[in-house]
């Protein structure tokens, strides 16, 4: 028998245990304390409707103010290959994986708010507001995502077109096009179901009768109006709608795999097109720093005394750590393990089974945490004091939303790794601690030390699961945000913000060099 | 006709150019560059066809100084060793490109298009892909694009590289005929002496960024005295 299928086997038993339970609880309607059959003819109801209309609605403009912007953004990326600032526009653009949902509110609601430097009046919160951060997150997403594909564009047909005197339409339609359709599907998906799925930013921005998606309403029904059935109905309704994009995401999807080289010259451009194109990425650029600005400018003149000397703060401090680092650690383990598994498959040959072990660390995709949330909250309830099952939930869920980024970090490299050295340290008798040590440590640490900062920030920075089952007590940093927002404590949001932003970068740093090493180690 | 006087490129800002050329190529004649990795063959055609801008020196078609013009203006058609055809479009279509990227062609274009395709023993595979392939007959088509362009430079970049012995000799043989019929100068670079001691009466031997050497092909292959060419040969 494989070594590496027990504690693999293990993993999978835990992630099944995580998602199927929870599930089965939301399936067994039955059992649901005060459920009466009649409860369930709301499925017909005007709020459904209503509820349901939204959540596509906001997430369909949502992911075409991203991903359409992002397609010129990205094109004007690839068709400039050397200007000033590239890099660190580019590096820019990484920011909003690592920056909190509701620090991005926050700045926004700076930008944006009656007293900020563009204000919208009510209308921010609404739809508008809920747009504006959208973009924010996934429009930088969306051009990362996208630059690889007009980097994959061989060297030699741009060399082809420019000699076949292709003018910058035709350059469009015979290089660019066919290579952009091939993963445009798995990157407007992706930001689809990343909206869809999208908490926070409606709780916070959104939230009234108008504006209030499934997860936002399944929130409500749990915490507010203690309708459990109503909740669940919600759950299961946003499953099926996950289930579906998720079918279509594998169906068309082809998200690029390769790396942005920041440096790489892939082509010339006329002259003529320069300035315009520097001027779209200076404008994507704008977009996105000046909320961040914004709210840094706002936080600093704010009442940073009165906020730090709060002790509600600390121990949100410590619960926010608490949670990120155990997530992290849990995910890069569960991550690691299922990996090794999956390439010792993949090297005998099990290629399908190889591929439905590393999906199964995915499965998150498909079933969102807040639902995930729901089943545990309705299962647990009756039995024992959620509550005070916060840690071990919270910490269990955010490892869960950690798997694919680890996935996706780690897997590749320890992929390569292990087809090009498995069988010489089986040759070396090099395995264990040794094996660890001198071949995976060394070959691994860099994506290791990315997954596991990637995962820590956003378990750090999430507003989920710990709004479903925090109390005063047990809050992070970013559901104390969210209460300073309930109180009216605009300016102590604001600070509390930055505290957070602050705090995500600085742990994000920290592991992405203390276990990753320089770049040039 | 086609004639490379003292073409200098460098790298970066240095004030002494890393490569410099000087060469002359005839009409109807297929000149080899032969050299080790790294010498500067396929900088040269690339200096000739526009993709990189030489610091200085001459190039020269029938007495016309062509090294300012840019990449789509020069007499120059090149095919490389992978990455000719896009892999999306059909085979007419990826010739067709040739004559005029908007494929608004008139009859008489078209019907040079799939002249070109029988020329090159491709007549009936129109609309296939380029995946639907063999190597060479992916190769024919980027020569059947040379064809119809009518320029007059034709430079293979390791054209035949990935090919098998025999298909290599056989697309020499159809370089050569097309060369000639159409009066072009054809500079091929390859890695093989014996893809040389085939294609051209005369080979350069590139090496440092300078033709260190320019002779009769058997010559330089079996006779010659430099080291470097000796060397270059026995590692072969």
């Amino acid at each position: 028998m494989n070594p590496r299928a027990i504690p693999a086997g293990l993993i999978l038993c835990l992630l099944a245990m995580l998602v199927l339970v929870p599930l089965a609880g939301l399936v067994n309607l039955g059992t649901l304390p005060g459920y009466e059959s009649g409860d369930l003819q709301f499925w017909h109801s005007a709020y459904i409707r209503r509820v349901l209309f939204f959540s596509l609605w906001q997430a369909i403009l949502s992911t075409l103010f991203s991903v359409v912007p992002a397609i010129l953004v990205a094109r004007a990326f690839a068709l400039q290959p050397a200007f000033p600032l590239r890099g660190v526009l580019l590096r820019l653009f990484a920011l909003p994986l690592v920056v909190p949902s509701v620090v991005a509110v926050m700045g926004v609601v700076s930008v944006y708010g009656s007293d900020g430097w563009l204000p919208l009046g009510r209308t921010l919160y609404g739809l508008a507001g809920i747009l504006l951060a959208h973009v924010f997150f996934n429009l930088p997403l969306a051009v990362r995502l996208l630059l690889p594909l007009w980097q994959s564009i061989p060297r030699r047909h741009w060399h082809l077109a420019e000699q076949l005197d292709m003018n910058a339409w035709q350059r469009w339609r015979f290089l660019e096009w066919p290579a952009l359709r091939e993963g445009l599907p798995g990157v407007m998906l992706l930001v689809f179901m990343l909206c869809l799925t999208s908490f926070a930013v409606v709780l916070t921005l959104g939230g009234g009768p108008k504006s209030t998606t499934l997860e936002v309403a399944i929130y409500q029904s749990l915490r507010f109006d203690f309708e459990p059935t109503r909740a669940v109905v919600l759950a299961l309704l946003q499953l099926c709608l996950c289930l579906l994009v998720a079918g279509l995401t594998l169906k068309l999807q082809r998200l690029p795999e390769v790396e942005i080289t920041i440096d790489e010259a892939s082509t010339a451009v006329k002259p003529v097109y320069r300035p315009l194109q520097l001027l779209l990425i200076s404008l994507a650029a704008i977009y996105v720093a000046m909320p961040l600005v914004s709210m840094l400018l706002d936080a600093l003149a704010g009442p940073l005394a009165q906020v730090i000397s709060n002790s509600a703060l600390w121990r949100s401090i410590a619960n926010t750590l608490f949670i990120g680092l155990s997530a992290a650690l849990a995910s890069v383990v569960a991550g690691w393990l299922l990996l090794r598994y999956s390439a010792s498959l993949a090297l005998a040959g099990l290629v399908g089974r190889a591929r439905l072990v590393e999906l199964s660390g995915s499965i998150v995709y498909v079933v969102p945490p807040l639902v995930i949330g729901t089943g545990l909250f309705v299962l647990l309830s009756p039995h024992v004091d959620v509550f005070g099952w916060v840690y071990p939930i919270v910490i269990a869920v955010n490892a869960l939303m950690g798997l694919p980024f680890v996935i996706r970090s780690l897997g590749p490299a320890l992929r390569q790794n292990h087809a090009r050295y498995d069988r010489l340290c089986q040759s070396l008798a090099l395995s264990g601690w040794s094996r660890l040590r001198y071949v995976e440590w060394p070959l691994l640490r860099r994506p290791l030390g990315l997954a596991m900062a990637l995962v820590a920030a956003l378990a750090m920075g999430d507003l989920g699961v710990i709004a479903l089952f925090g109390t005063p007590n047990t809050a992070t940093l970013t559901l104390l945000i969210y209460q300073q927002l309930g109180a009216y404590l605009i300016a102590d949001a604001t600070v509390t913000a930055l505290l957070l932003l602050l705090l995500c970068l600085t742990v994000f740093w920290l592991l992405e060099r203390g276990i990753g090493g320089r770049a040039d180690a | 006709m086609l004639e490379i006087r003292r073409l200098e490129f460098g790298y970066g800002d240095n004030t002494r150019p890393d490569m410099v050329f000087d060469l002359d190529v005839a009409a109807g004649e297929v000149l080899s560059l032969i050299g080790p990795s790294g010498s500067g063959k396929s900088t040269l055609l690339s200096l000739i066809a526009g993709f990189l801008t030489p610091a200085a020196g001459q190039i020269l078609l029938d007495g016309v100084a062509i090294e300012k013009l840019a990449a789509a203006s020069r007499p120059v058609s090149i095919v490389f060793q992978q990455h000719n055809l896009f892999p999306h479009l059909d085979l007419y279509t990826n010739v067709a490109l040739g004559i005029d990227p908007s494929l608004r062609l008139t009859s008489a274009q078209t019907a040079s298009v799939n002249e070109a395709l029988a020329r090159l023993d491709l007549a009936g595979l129109q609309s296939r892909k380029p995946g639907a392939l063999s190597g060479g007959q992916r190769q024919r088509v980027a020569l059947a694009r040379a064809l119809v362009r009518r320029r007059k430079i034709l430079l293979l970049d390791e054209a035949f590289a990935a090919l098998g012995p025999a298909q290599r000799a056989e697309m020499i043989g159809l370089v050569k005929d097309l060369v000639r019929e159409n009066g072009m100068a054809a500079l091929l670079v390859s890695h093989q002496p014996r893809d040389a001691l085939i294609a051209s009466a005369r080979t350069a031997f590139v090496n440092a960024g300078r033709i260190a050497a320019l002779e009769p092909t058997e010559r330089l292959l079996e006779q010659s005295d430099l080291p470097e060419v000796r060397e270059y040969l026995g590692s072969m």
